[in-house]
């Protein structure tokens, strides 16, 4: 086996209570690494074209990856693989916490589930054992995920549901600790199978081709990282919620229901407003992670995790929201419900645009732009399906085929688009209408390089724009299957940058010069050299393959084919590759006539993907990345 | 932006958290300005006698008319209309 991998994968049927225990298959492994990649590659070849996401024949697939289990910092988070019932294509999430950490100690690189239990039940996995237990839980179901970790206890990992994943809202999360696999339904999924939770544990230790190289290495990334002004720095201090006044001054804060980029009230719900009057004893992280980007507030007494940045946009600036305590309670009452804030917030925000235009008129004098009244009983009302809330259960795209809307419905493929208005930031709009799970912000996160980090290009015109989101969605996809958090990304970006003047000739010159690399761009990072980031030392290290950013290049890619051949397998077209109208057509920029010049930048995307006109990878591009060997 | 008023322009200031922290405000009203280069020369005075330096503070802050970075128009040359807001932005990754 190779070194990294614990080799096993275990398979449970909830139907049968079968287990099988299987060898990992070292050729996927080698093709797609193992997290998301791998993940995606069961689904693929293991599941029937049509199939209900709902259904028991959908899988739901829990994966790791060979940084896992190791103390470099940022690498326990695992990935949720499964057809989404929210976007009928490929569906997945990742999710830090500690039960990845759990997984690898069991010696199980992946955990495929299928079929669906006749009650509801939970999964207890002895690694060492090698045995599984398939548990009553009716006395769990309807309990918050926190108190259903509470009572499964701290001695073992958990990843469970809450009730908004018993009731299959079509956004609902898998959580872990306080993290949360939020996005594109994969706790619907789960709540479908009637599983409640999985609960891990073993004393397994990874196996690493060069112990003493990764050890002394890893060492030198824990100083660079205390030292890097983002990862040692902002986020320590301010969360990711450090970013809300920078996104409010660029313009491309959503701001009720996506109509605008800027918020008056932006200052009161951002993470230098939590740090200075919020913030309650310490900052949370993920196991083995030094960048603890979690921060804890009051609610109602209680101190619980605290929003990130996405929350603090979707749930605040997008409902025009600035009391910080409303948007706190909210955010821990949808993870303890379990469900996903980004769509929550986008669907909220979507359903007061649909009261003010009088679509909806049973919403009790509730969802109202800027009035927090009503909120917390709708959020409980979604989780539990009842009245008005099943409705936003569904999400906006459903919601917008019974009420209408769709012009400002905010998703793409089903998927509520997340805290960056493409309308400032154009990569970041080519990135949320091809990402193949939807409108989603980390598959690639081209907006750092655009618009918010300390070295952007000029964010509305067409140079770069095709090819940044290329680059960045197939090393998203490689980091995914590490498993690593992709605010590792935001290292990359050297000290001496973040240090210069961002009025200087200097800045405006290396701006230019980036904004113009274009081709040579993408021919730098697809070199195959020697390992030179330090997640791909990490993986040189514990796998003894060669990485280096031109490997990953290459199979971000073939991952990214993948799930593109697995949403087209299923019914998707490029004619889903879109934004939504308010995004294409209403400018937010006293200079635009239109909005996202999406037309202009989607073919140029298509050809440099290796894909024909109609957004299919062709052979010769599948054959190249060896996408189905 | 692409043309200045006469007699200079009406236009909003929007500080970083950092600069309104220093200032005891988050945004201003300043009157009678042509350029970026006015706001900035004009906010500085504001800060005389405040806490905090401001070419410290403005050393990590690029500055944006309406959302676009005055790096990408005319620099401190950029030009006002009345109703612009000017904001100091600084760099800032998120999630
Ligand atoms: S940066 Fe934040 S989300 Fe990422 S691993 Fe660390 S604590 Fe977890």
């Amino acid at each position: 086996m190779i070194n990294g991998y614990a080799g096993r994968i275990l398979e449970i049927d909830l139907t049968t209570e079968r287990v099988e225990w299987k060898p990992l298959d070292e050729d996927i492994a080698r093709l797609y690494i193992g997290g998301k990649g791998y993940g995606t590659r069961l689904l693929y070849d293991r599941t029937e074209a049509g199939i209900d996401p709902l259904g028991p024949d959908n899988l739901l697939i829990f994966a790791t990856g060979p940084l896992n289990g190791s103390v470099a910092p940022q690498s326990n988070r695992f990935a949720v693989v499964c057809k989404s019932p929210l976007t009928g294509g490929i569906g997945n999430a990742t999710c830090g916490g500690s039960f990845a950490l759990g997984l690898k100690k069991a010696g199980v690189d992946v955990v495929v589930v299928r079929g669906r239990a006749k009650r509801p039940l939970r999964l207890e996995i002895d690694g060492d054992a090698s045995e599984v237990n398939f548990v009553d839980a009716t006395d769990l179901w309807g309990k918050g995920t926190y108190e259903t970790q509470a009572i499964l206890g701290k001695k073992r990992y958990h990843a469970v549901i809450g009730p908004a994943g018993e009731n299959q809202v079509l956004y609902a999360g898998i959580v872990s600790n306080e993290r949360i696999a939020g996005r594109t339904g994969v706790g619907a999924v789960m709540g479908s199978k009637q599983l409640k939770a999985v609960s891990v544990w073993g004393s397994r230790k990874l196996d690493m081709e060069d112990p003493d190289k990764f050890k002394a290495y890893t060492k030198e990334v824990r100083r660079i990282f205390k030292d890097h002004p983002v990862l040692g720095e902002s986020m320590k201090r301010f969360g990711t919620g450090g970013i809300v006044n920078t996104t409010n001054a660029r313009n491309i804060l959503p701001t009720r229901n996506f109509k605008y980029g800027h918020f008056d009230g932006a200052m009161k719900i951002s993470g230098e407003w939590i740090e200075d009057h919020e913030l309650k004893g310490v900052k949370t992280s993920c196991i083995h992670c030094p960048v603890t980007c979690g921060r804890d507030v009051e609610v109602d007494g209680k101190v619980v995790k605290g929003p990130e940045y996405e929350t603090l946009a979707l749930l605040g600036s997008n409902l025009e929201i600035g009391d910080i305590k409303k948007v706190s309670e909210w955010n821990y009452l949808a993870d303890d419900l379990g469900m996903d804030t980004i769509s929550l917030g986008a669907t909220l925000g979507f359903a007061m645009e649909l009261v003010e235009t009088g679509a909806i008129q049973n919403a009790d004098g509730a969802l109202r732009f800027g009035d927090p009244a009503g909120i917390s009983e709708m959020i409980r009302d979604i989780a539990h399906r009842r009245g008005l809330g099943n409705e936003l259960a569904n999400g906006t795209r459903r919601m917008s085929e019974k009420f209408g809307g769709a012009a400002f419905a905010p998703h793409v493929k089903g998927l509520e688009l997340s805290a960056y208005d493409p309308r400032g930031s154009f990569a970041q709009g080519v990135e949320y209408a091809t990402t193949n799970r939807g409108g989603c912000h980390v598959q690639g996160a081209s907006m750092y390089l655009e618009s918010t980090g300390p070295l952007t290009i000029n964010p509305q015109n067409l140079k770069l724009k095709a090819d940044l989101p290329i680059v960045q969605q197939n090393l998203a996809c490689a980091i995914n299957s590490m498993v690593l958090c992709i605010f590792t990304t935001y290292g990359i970006v050297p000290k001496a940058i973040h240090a210069m003047n961002p009025n200087s000739w200097q800045h405006k010159a290396l701006s230019l010069a980036l904004e113009n690399s274009g081709p040579v761009f993408r021919w730098a990072q697809s070199i195959k050299g020697s390992p030179m980031l330090w997640f791909e030392k990490w993986l040189t290290y514990i796998t003894g393959q060669k990485f280096s950013s031109g490997h990953l290049q290459e199979i971000g890619g073939r991952i990214f084919n993948l799930e593109r051949m697995y949403n087209l397998r299923e019914g998707l077209t490029g004619a889903d590759d879109t934004l939504p109208d308010r995004i294409l057509y209403e400018p937010t920029f006293e200079h635009m006539k239109s909005g996202h010049p999406l037309d202009q930048l989607l073919p140029l995307y298509y050809k440099k993907r290796g894909w024909d006109a109609q957004g299919i990878p062709t052979a010769r591009t599948l054959e190249r990345l060896k996408v189905l060997h | 932006m692409a043309t200045a008023a006469p007699s200079g322009a009406r236009v909003q200031v929007q500080l970083t958290y950092d600069m309104s922290k220093a200032l005891g405000v988050e945004r201003f009203e300043l009157d009678g300005v042509t350029t970026v280069a006015d706001v900035v020369r004009l906010a500085q005075q504001r800060f005389e006698g405040g806490a905090g330096s401001f070419e410290e503070l403005t050393s990590r802050a690029a500055v944006a008319v309406n959302g676009v970075l005055t790096s990408h128009r005319r620099g401190m040359r950029t030009a006002l209309r009345d109703g612009d807001t000017v904001s100091f932005v600084k760099a800032a990754a998120g999630g």
